[in-house]
């Protein structure tokens, strides 16, 4: 008999609920993004009331598209961090309402984490994730025992650098798909590359970027030179990550992984490498509970122990800091 | 000898009648072609330009014979010995640790931060010689001196863990006098969360 998982995603702007079976067959992926005002940036409260008023519509859209009834779902699996702490417990409480409510066993996991293991899904085994979102930019791989971060920013998440240029030069939010729409060009601008051993970082080109607008540039082109020095510095670590850990296989994961151009990027360098390079579909890719559900399942599967703190939510539970028994 | 890094291809080639070192920066695909000349040329220069000030300073790297920035490749002496990650695993590592300390001293005080100092990139012949400078940078900042130590230690612990080799090396080091700052600012990255947890 076939497990059937809910997972429950609430880290930052976007509230999700999706239903996956253990074979790894999607049966629904409902979300629903919270939009902050024009001109302003996540607001943790807004955002946790935004996804206090979808999740239960969320939920019945869930169960509905995958023509179940809440009986049916073997376990519930939610994301206990990272992430901003009132997204997290509004998430954590709907988690627990639905399953103590149905009687599910519950089980909290860890985001990042989530993002990896969706990947091998798509087929890999032993992979280095390049993940980029707007909070997060890692370089993680499996190294005895945990997932380790190779890689990482040392100032802001790429996707909040995007967004943070994109809203200066008065674009709504979420700035980077904007960005990327506009973006144009084939000559490109000079702007910091900062790529320290395996470790990056943003803000230097963000406030250059800014500084390029001001003096003239078009935005077209700005947004074309950011993007490309952007994503080079994110290829060029993962690159590095996987020259280090000697590893033949790239995921790349977070909202960020959405972009066509650094998927372009992405798949040239795994090409000139060697390894093989898997683009989880955007739906995936963006915060979304079907890998938080698959997470979970895979933990189970593995006769993962349910302790009491794997249902407190952790603002800040670090990739690292999982241990990982069912591998 | 032939080796794919993460940035060049390392190989020993045969040059004017003797064996070199041949490091060439291959083309990033992925990357804009401007940016891409622009970061070899500068990474090329500076590697170059460091090793050469090292060298003229009697710290024993390979000497730089040739630099073109045209295939992007750098021609340096090669160095016949054996990595310390080797020599480390025979009886008398101690001496060769104290020697390691003394040399990335040495070129901390000239203001040089090698960047990616594990025991694969000292070789060691009669004395200690450093290698690999692609990481390098111009820095007189503690706290990246103090990265090169703990990716120095975080080496030893990878793959020696079972000689206890920090203390002997720290204890080397720390003969320098300006260390203290260094050894302070090792502290404090050693604290924060992610150098602990990454030791698992």
């Amino acid at each position: 008999m076939s497990e059937v998982i809910l997972g429950i995603e609430s880290t930052a702007h976007t509230a999700g609920v999706g239903i996956i079976t253990s074979e790894g067959s999607i049966l629904s992926n409902q979300r629903s993004v919270y939009i902050p005002d024009e001109g302003e940036g996540i607001h943790p409260r807004e955002a946790a009331n935004h996804h206090s008023e979808k999740l239960p519509l969320l939920f019945k859209a869930a169960l509905e598209e995958a023509n179940l009834s809440p009986k049916d779902i073997t376990l519930v699996s939610y994301a206990r961090g990272p992430g901003l702490g009132p997204c997290l417990r509004t998430g954590a409480t709907a988690a627990r309402a639905f399953a103590y409510a149905h009687d599910i066993p519950i089980l909290g996991v860890n985001h990042c984490v989530a993002h990896l293991e969706i990947g091998l899904l798509e087929g890999a085994t032993d992979p280095v994730l390049l993940y980029l979102s707007g909070a997060n930019t890692q370089v993680i791989a499996y190294a005895a025992g945990r997932y380790r971060v190779f890689g990482e920013t040392i100032d802001i998440g790429i996707g909040n650098g995007l967004d943070k240029f994109a809203r200066e030069a008065g674009m709504g939010f979420p700035g980077g798909p904007k960005l990327e729409k506009i973006a144009e060009g084939d000559e490109l601008i000079d702007l910091p590359y900062s790529v320290k051993g395996m470790d990056l970082a943003f803000s230097g080109l963000m406030t250059a970027a800014k500084q390029k607008v001001d003096s003239g540039h078009s935005l077209a082109s700005v947004a074309y030179s950011v993007q490309e020095t952007a994503f080079a510095m994110s290829c060029e670590v993962s690159e590095r990550a996987l020259a280090h850990t000697g590893k033949t296989e790239l995921v790349l994961g977070g909202g960020v992984a959405c972009n066509s151009r650094l998927r372009e990027m992405a798949m040239t360098m795994a090409e000139e490498r060697g390894v093989k390079c898997f683009v989880p579909e955007r739906g995936l890719c963006v915060d979304n509970g079907v890998m938080i559900g698959w997470l979970g399942y895979q933990m189970m599967a593995a006769d993962y122990n349910i302790t009491d703190e794997d249902n407190m939510v952790n603002q800040k539970y670090r990739t690292d800091m999982v241990e990982v028994t069912w591998r | 000898m032939k080796f794919r890094g993460a940035e060049a291809i390392v190989e020993t080639i045969d040059w004017n009648g003797q064996t070199v070192v041949s490091k060439i920066r291959n083309k990033r695909g992925y990357r804009h072609p401007s940016l891409e000349k622009r970061l070899v040329v500068e990474r090329l220069r500076s590697e170059s330009r460091i090793m050469a000030r090292l060298l003229s300073q009697g710290i024993p790297v390979p000497a730089v014979y040739s630099v073109n920035t045209s295939d992007n490749s750098i021609f340096m002496e090669f160095i016949d010995g054996q990595t310390l990650e080797r020599a480390l695993r025979k009886k008398d590592f101690k001496t060769h640790l104290v020697q390691t300390a003394e040399v990335l001293s040495k070129i901390h005080s000239l203001n040089v931060v090698h960047g990616d100092p594990t025991t694969s990139n000292f070789l060691v012949t009669d004395k200690i010689h450093v290698i690999d400078f692609g990481l390098s940078s111009i820095s007189d900042d503690n706290e990246d001196r103090a990265s090169d130590l703990r990716v120095f230690l975080e080496s030893l612990d990878s793959h020696h863990s079972e000689i206890n080799g920090r203390e002997i090396f720290l204890a080397a080091y720390s003969k320098w006098p300006d260390s203290k700052p260094v050894l302070e600012a090792l502290e404090v990255l050693e604290l924060r969360g992610r150098y602990n947890l990454m030791r698992g």
